[in-house]
């Protein structure tokens, strides 16, 4: 309780919401920022000390919340006009005939700081994971090294993940927006990589917390060569996960209300990786028919 | 099975009470009948949509009861038609406005109606606003008519601001449904047989939407755009529905409109008519392109979905062209 009040203020006030941080990994342990003081007096090895708190971090100035209140409110008016013209902000015939659509593109410093990198360091790993733009500004390099050397806190068993996560839109006075994919069928990746197998999740932000660990994973095997490849993942092979766990219940995606993606690596092989992203977007692809790859069985079924 | 008998047991059990004990029991029974039926595919989506249902119907019923305590401590009797207490009066407009999905407590309708399935949408959206509306109607001579015209106003503007670009079918009659709501209250307390009448044949326009829609799988724009190739004779109907929906005049959705304009300048209030109806072009707007996508554009290509080949249950084509 006392955290997600403290989380939501973060969120508020500072720029950059450390709980995009602390919404990552797949692997068990839990996670640790630098208010998770609040409860106990251990802090985890690779969480920071505590920084100032939250109330020294208010700023009272009139000028500033003018500006601010400007800001949100050119934010709105921004999307009453986008929802005038039409879903998603573009007119009904575009999203009639759109077929594919890029999502995410790595050309600016801008698009970098969309996404957020995470890697085992916040449980007291020594992996290390770092993101810049390639080369003429064109794609996103994801590189760095993969450390399973488990932590020593006595709880951990496993370790060595390294994430790219995106950060989920916000709208005007921080509401929560959603993508709404629902006219597409499959994810189309440009990607350069080296070899290693890494996971596409796709978190749909849902409104109760205690369906906030549910994930859809799907995996994404590259090719080491210096040729770019483009991965084409449909959405009926995406499967539900909570925690990291792959769950009994099985369901396809719903894609009218998606928050991020995100790439991970945590193949238990230690060595430097690279993921070079030209971009990410999504395709309608007419060819393909199946809805769900994995049979959803009824675990009652009627005599 | 045994879920609709209950649904149908609370409905009747409401609809005949003239006891506050009795209206409520009904209702509550109606809320646990289909909190199952909403959450039967066990997707996240439709779990959340049965908590939120489950929610809101519990605080409109505590809401209701409350009101209805209020009301038989003041008065000394629980008759259901003689409610003379004003604040539970005004408490009683609220929790039947929550339980409706009127403005502005509606927020919980589109996303129940698009974690659920297409007939228990259609159950959410008919059924169980029977038995709400029917409680309006008995205690409408003592409701207050200010507040009500000015939910009622709220929800045709929120109905048909918020319908413009949804692209999901269930959300756009999520939106639809508040706003005709919207047109059933605004008259309720000048001539309430005016609202039932809105009322059937609203529900009948829904069921034949939802059923068609149903019969073809239709859960977004896309995929409604692409219904021609299966089933041509429905999906004509399907435009001609969704155009008495709108209201336009030579199909029958324009009765209920036309006669509640009438009543409304028959009580002086000609300002509000004439919101209201412009009100109404905002949802005539998203009903017209729901139109425009269905059956005036032909795409090329036909949906991707392999179920469609026959129609597994022909719907009953002569209730859209009532």
């Amino acid at each position: 309780m006392a955290l997600a009040a403290t989380l939501l203020h973060n969120a508020y006030f500072c720029g950059r919401c450390c709980r995009h941080k602390a919404l990552q990994p797949l692997l068990g342990p839990l996670l640790s920022d630098s208010l998770s003081k609040s409860y106990s007096s251990y802090r985890r090895p690779g969480s920071q000390p505590e920084k100032k708190t939250t109330w020294q971090n208010v700023d009272l100035s009139f000028k500033k919340s003018i500006e601010v209140l400007k800001t949100q409110l050119g934010m709105l008016k921004k999307e009453t006009e986008d929802h005038l013209a039409g879903p998603e902000g573009q007119s009904l015939t575009h999203y009639m005939l759109e077929q594919t659509r890029v999502v995410w593109e790595f050309r600016s410093q801008e698009d970098l700081n969309k996404w957020v990198i995470s890697s085992d360091v916040e449980i007291g790993g020594k992996s290390e994971v770092y993101l810049k733009l390639g080369r003429n500004n064109q794609t996103a390099l994801l590189y760095g090294t993969l450390n399973t050397e488990v932590p020593r806190d006595g709880e951990t068993k496993y370790s060595g993940y390294c994430s790219m996560r995106a950060k989920p839109l916000v709208g005007s006075f921080a509401r929560k927006k959603y993508y709404d994919w629902s006219n597409f069928n499959s994810l189309y990746l440009r990607v350069r990589g080296d070899g290693r197998p890494w996971m596409v999740n796709i978190y749909t932000d849902p409104y109760f917390s205690h369906q906030k660990d549910d994930l859809y994973n799907y995996f994404m095997f590259t090719r080491g060569g210096p040729y770019w490849e483009e991965i084409k993942i449909p959405f009926s092979k995406f499967f539900l996960s909570s925690r990291g766990r792959v769950q009994d219940d099985q369901h396809p995606i719903w894609l009218d209300k998606i928050s991020t993606v995100g790439f991970t690596i945590g193949d238990k092989v230690n060595g430097p990786f690279q993921l070079e992203i030209d971009f990410i977007g999504l395709l309608n692809d007419r060819a393909h028919t199946e809805e769900f790859a994995y049979e959803t069985y009824e675990k009652n079924p009627p005599l | 099975f045994i879920l609709m008998l209950s649904l149908a047991l609370g409905t009747m059990i409401t609809i005949t009470s003239n006891h506050w004990v009795t209206a409520w029991a009904g209702l509550e029974i109606n809320t646990l009948a289909i909190i199952p039926l909403i959450s039967k595919s066990h997707h996240p989506r439709a779990i959340e949509a049965a908590t939120k249902y489950f929610l809101t119907q519990a605080t409109a019923s505590a809401l209701m009861l409350f009101s209805s305590m209020t009301n038989a401590w003041s008065s000394g009797q629980w008759d259901i038609t003689q409610l003379t207490n004003p604040p539970s009066c005004l408490l009683l407009t609220a929790a039947i406005a929550i339980k409706l999905g009127l403005t502005p407590f509606h927020f919980w309708f589109p996303e129940v109606l698009q974690g659920s399935s297409l007939t228990t949408a259609l159950l959410l959206s008919t059924a169980m606003k029977f038995p709400p509306t029917t409680i309006l109607l008995l205690t409408s001579h003592s409701l207050n008519p200010t507040l009500l015209s000015t939910m009622a106003i709220m929800s045709i503007a929120l109905g048909g601001w918020m319908g413009l670009n949804q692209t999901q079918t269930r959300k756009i009659l999520a939106f639809s449904s508040i706003s005709h709501l919207g047109w059933m209250t605004i008259t309720i307390t000048y001539n309430p047989k005016l609202t039932l009448l809105t009322f059937y044949l609203y529900s009948l326009m829904t069921t034949s939407i939802f059923l068609s829609m149903n019969s073809t799988n239709t859960l977004k724009l896309s995929t409604l755009m692409t219904s021609w190739t299966k089933a041509p004779m429905l999906n004509t109907t399907l435009m001609l529905t969704l155009l008495s929906l709108a209201g336009l005049p030579p199909l029958t959705g324009f009765l209920p409109k036309w006669l509640i304009i009438q009543e409304l300048t028959k009580q002086e209030m000609t300002t509000t008519a004439t919101i209201i109806s412009m009100l109404s072009l905002l949802g005539l707007f998203f009903y017209l392109r729901l139109t425009y996508c269905s059956t005036i554009t032909l795409p090329p290509n036909s949906s991707n979905k392999m179920k469609q080949w026959s129609i597994k249950k022909p719907v009953n084509t002569l209730t859209p062209t009532l």
